[in-house]
């Protein structure tokens, strides 16, 4: 544990950006709205609030191309090459709910018998400094989720906004060895109390959303494992769904992804992967034309089975929502997960 | 810092978004949150425009018949072949995607250097009977409210439009509204969604909205709960003596008890607001007149959560109309029988311009005898190739565009163009905001934008248009348009758009249209209900579908759009006609079987779509899949312009 001054934090962006691609929140500089994306360590804003995006774009891009191949017809052969990208990259700044996404996703990609080299690709150099929420923004909800507001694992460094100072905390080797080169002073133990009561306070400072559905996650995700779930309340939700997919897009968890290919007029074709949601109609259809999510309200408690059942739970030992509560902020409709624990405890209650 | 903010140029709504721009490629998107009209969201075309952006299929280079040549080459070949015809045998059928500084640039070059007036957008019909109506009636082309102010509006009525699927923020921001307390109230034949999420959904036959809103005028006037200072009230009150209000039930198939109910609430309310379709399916004039009136009278017109709102389709369609992009138009709606109109814009142009009475491109395509022999196509979606064997036959067709484009094989002269984030242009959405949308990336090849393009023809015709930029454009639309006089680029930068009318006086722009001189707009013709019998028992309604409107050209681009369109045509290779399911079981046929529709004119084959959603003998047939539906939907061509009012009775016949 080192306690770094407020003027200093900068100093671990700028080191970091000598060694690899740097990302973290900025502010848009027309309306100010934040995005997670490549920033230098003069325009990452470790004050800003969640971004627009989650941070799975840096390790699952919206649109990414990730082969090409070139078919020479006179000598009959096909030059195949796979677009992997591994150059180092350190994501500055991640809150604890997105740096919980990047692990289910991990799990997804890297902790199945299948492993996607794509993303392990992408993931194989990476520094992570996250950024502790001393002050929860509107609509978080992570304190439901148990990811937040602190990081406990998944860091290199860990930074919390002490008022003065900042407390970095060390995860790994790397960020042991990284952190050390600075011979910022060491923090004692009433740091890390005090650390523990910002925490605690933050806790209390969540929006109505998150302290009223607080442990009904847990209790509606044993009810939709169990499938006691009346067919009213799907169709109450799937009315509500306009098929926008955005719920899926700005997830931190979700992974599900389409393949196409595309040809250029120079005669190479690319291998494109999308980000894709189990919203859209075509998302479920099958080889042969049958659909067995066809209506929309089957399409759209799929969505809620993936995110708050006992199998994503076995699987990854936690459920699929990591309480960043930008669904809810995205949704056309009024289907953002918090709303949905709420109409589903709301029949559980009745 | 990839994220730039820019606007989303589908539909009318005009949604902000973030583009992720990293070179000449476009990586992702995101939704501007502060925008005012979308607010953090999109829709699932939206949320895929990068996937657009991004084609691969773009037209790289100019080319002719003979194959590829230099821009100098194909501007020349241009302007020789067009300066070889009388100016009634030249059209311009320009797109209502296209930007208004391109737009602008394209009217001057067909009026100013080609002395034609036969210019037009597709989809005119449907847009252009809601301007007119509210042109006559308040002096304002354009939607009275506001999209940015719904959620002030107490009492909201939806007419006869599938609003979550063809404008779906509009939709939602309707949804928000409902549940916050507003009255929403649905008026279709068909069970939408917007319908199931209204308080009221009011199922009427086809063909009877005009009747509807009638009979609501009808009741809040015999109460004595309407404004009546307003100018022609008496004219307007002999109209309504003869509305059927007395057998209403009969001839919607609602009831009184429900006309009475919304009739009421939309009287004695704060504030209301009507939205229906616009565009390439949008309602006839006279049941926009109808939908006016009915407002006018409960004096829900000029104020904060009121307006009679037109929501156009596609992204630019106002614009276009607001760019003279229509045969009888100058900018701003102003006639171009106007003298004093018509000098301002010869003195600015330095030239004549046509005393030609202009036709639309349609229907000099429909017309074989009209004397049109070279065509000039922007940007266009598929539907024109209806007119093919026309196209074909033409003497000379130019294609103008940044996409490939099957419309593009009848051309003799193709002039490829930039994508609107490789340039700077603005748009006005349904709301008359005009967006500023900025230059984002270089093009990844040796393209120009589409006004310089013009402005390169224009020189090599010997008539420069001098602009140095899209700015300069704007500055020119601004001195010649009453309502756009205090716009400019320089006014815009940093903003999410400025309502038009924008003077001088009131540079900010206005959220309602003033309407200080109100007047009724009389319908023109009687009713004409469409009766189903018993040779032919099913009113067939004509309709859009989410992903793939206006067999859109665009959306052939992407790939999740495109792959929910696939979706459903893998279902329904030959289209599919939608019917109830105890219709149905009478007929005898189950989902995805076979049937033949059979009207007086003609028939077409298509399979059954068994739906809740449409009504016992009612049936529903998207207009989208082409090869099933346009040579019926040809033969019933004057019914088609009806929009989305289109009714034809069918039987149907198990194959």
């Amino acid at each position: 544990m080192y306690l770094i001054k407020r003027d200093d934090i900068k100093k671990i962006a700028h080191a970091l950006e000598e060694k690899y691609t740097l990302y973290g929140p900025y502010l848009d500089e027309v309306y100010g709205q934040c995005f997670f994306d490549i920033v230098n360590g003069d325009t990452v804003n470790v004050n800003a609030p969640i971004p627009t995006n989650p941070p799975k774009q840096v390790v699952f891009p919206h649109l990414e191309k990730i082969m090409q191949y070139k078919y020479d017809k006179k000598a009959k052969k096909a030059d195949i090459a796979m677009l992997f990208d591994d150059a180092p990259r350190a994501l500055f700044g991640l809150r604890s709910c997105d740096l919980t996404g990047l692990q289910c996703i991990d799990r997804f990609f890297l902790g199945q018998e299948f492993v996607d080299e794509v993303y392990r690709h992408h993931r194989s150099r990476m520094f992570i400094v996250s950024n502790t929420c001393v002050v929860p923004f509107k609509q978080c909800f992570c304190v439901c989720t148990d990811s937040g507001p602190a990081a406990n694992e998944g860091y290199d460094i860990n930074l919390t906004d002490l008022g003065d100072s900042y407390l970095a905390e060390v995860g790994s080797e790397k960020g042991k060895a990284f952190i050390e080169a600075f011979h910022f002073p060491a923090a004692t133990d009433e740091h890390a109390k005090l650390k523990q009561k910002l925490v605690e306070k933050s806790i209390t400072m969540f929006e109505d959303i998150a302290v009223e559905s607080k442990a009904w996650v847990s209790r509606v995700m044993n009810r939709v494992t169990t499938g006691f779930i009346k067919e009213e309340i799907w169709e109450y939700i799937g009315n509500q769904c306009l098929e926008c997919g955005a719920c899926s897009y700005v997830c931190p968890t979700c992974t599900c992804f389409n393949i196409n290919d595309a040809s250029t007029v120079e005669g190479n074709t690319y291998r494109l992967r999308t980000w894709d949601s189990c919203s859209y109609e075509g998302y479920s259809r099958m080889a042969g034309g049958h659909n067995p999510r066809k209506p929309i309200e089957d399409r759209r408690n799929k969505r809620f089975f993936c995110k708050l059942s006992y199998s994503q739970s076995k699987k990854y030992l936690r459920p699929g929502c990591v309480g960043c509560g930008r669904c809810a902020w995205v949704c056309p409709g009024d289907i953002g997960l918090p709303n949905v624990v709420t109409y589903i405890r709301r029949e559980i209650h009745e | 810092m990839s994220y730039l903010p820019g606007v989303c140029t589908f539909c009318g709504t005009g949604c902000g978004h973030y583009l992720k721009v990293d070179g000449a490629s476009v990586n992702g998107v995101f939704p501007s949150r502060v925008h005012p009209v979308s607010k953090g969201r999109l829709c699932v075309r939206g949320w895929n425009i990068h996937e657009l952006l991004s084609t691969h299929e773009r037209i790289t280079k100019p080319y002719v018949k003979d194959g590829e040549v230099s821009y100098r080459d194909a501007i020349a070949k241009l302007v020789s072949a067009l300066s070889s015809y009388k100016p009634e045998e030249i059209a311009f059928y320009v797109s209502p995607r296209s930007s208004n500084e391109d737009n602008f640039a394209l009217m001057k070059l067909a009026r100013s250097v080609f002395k034609t007036n036969h210019i037009s957008i597709q989809s005119e019909s449907g847009h252009r009977n809601s301007l007119d109506v509210l042109f006559k009636g308040t002096g304002c082309a354009g939607m009275l409210g506001s999209l940015e102010d719904i959620r002030k509006a107490e009492v909201i009525i939806v007419a006869g439009m599938d609003i979550t699927t063809q404008n779906p923020i509009v939709g939602s921001e309707l949804h928000y509204a409902a549940r916050n307390g507003s009255l929403l109230v649905t008026i279709d034949s068909r069970t939408t969604k917007i319908a199931r999420l209204s308080k009221k959904f009011m199922n009427i036959k086809p063909g009877t909205m005009r009747q509807v809103f009638d009979a609501i005028a009808y009741y809040i006037d015999s109460e004595k709960w309407g404004k009546t200072t307003i100018a022609k009230y008496d004219e307007y009150k002999r109209y309504l003596e003869a509305v059927p209000f007395k057998t209403i039930e009969e001839v919607a198939g609602v009831s009184a008890s429900d006309i009475m109910f919304v009739a009421e609430k939309l009287a004695k309310a704060k504030s209301a607001a009507v939205f229906f379709t616009s565009g390439i399916s949008g309602l006839q004039y006279d049941t926009v007149a109808s939908i006016y009136n009915c407002f006018a009278l409960a004096d829900k017109i000029g104020r904060e959560g009121c307006g009679v709102n037109p929501v156009a389709g596609i992204n630019n369609l106002q614009g276009s109309f607001d760019m003279g992009c229509a045969p009888d138009l100058l900018t701003g709606f102003q006639n171009i029988d106007d003298a004093a109109a018509k000098k301002r814009f010869e003195q600015q142009w330095n030239a004549k311009l046509p005393e030609l009475k202009g036709r639309s491109v349609e229907e000099l395509l429909a017309d074989s005898k009209s004397p049109l022999k070279a065509l000039v196509i922007v940007d266009h979606d598929d539907g024109i190739i209806k007119f093919a064997d026309r196209l074909k036959s033409l003497p000379f067709v130019a294609y103008i565009g940044a996409f490939t484009n099957k419309v593009a094989d009848f051309a003799h002269v193709v002039l490829p163009i930039t994508t609107y984030i490789e340039t700077d242009g603005t748009f006005t959405n349904a709301e008359r905001r005009v967006q500023l949308s900025v230059k984002k990336c270089n093009p990844a090849f040796d393209v120009l934008p589409m006004w310089k393009l013009v402005s390169d023809i224009a020189a090599a015709a010997g008539k420069p248009f001098n602009y140095a930029h899209a700015s300069d454009i704007m500055d020119e639309i601004a001195s010649l348009t009453p309502s756009y006089e205090a716009i400019s680029h320089k006014a815009l930068a940093k903003k999410h758009g400025i309502q038009w009318p924008c003077t001088k006086k009131n540079p900010d722009g206005a959220k309602y249209c003033a309407t200080d001189k109100a007047a009724f707009v009389l319908p023109q013709k009687p009713y004409a209900s469409v009766q189903a019998n018993e040779s032919y028992p099913y009113l067939l309604m004509l309709g859009k579908a989410q992903h793939y409107w206006h067999q859109n050209n665009i959306m052939h681009k992407t790939f999740i759009p495109l792959r929910e369109y696939n979706a459903t045509l893998l279902l329904y290779p030959d289209g599919y006609v939608a019917i109830a399911p105890e219709d149905a079981k009478k007929i005898g046929v189950r989902d995805r079987w076979p049937v033949k529709v059979v009207a007086e004119k003609a028939s077409m084959k298509a399979m059954v779509m068994i739906s809740d959603d449409v009504a016992p003998g009612t049936a529903y047939a998207p207009y989208f899949i082409r090869d099933s539906i346009t040579s019926f939907l040809l033969a019933y061509g004057d019914v088609v312009s009806q929009g989305e009012e289109a009714t034809i009775p069918v039987r149907i016949e198990k194959v």
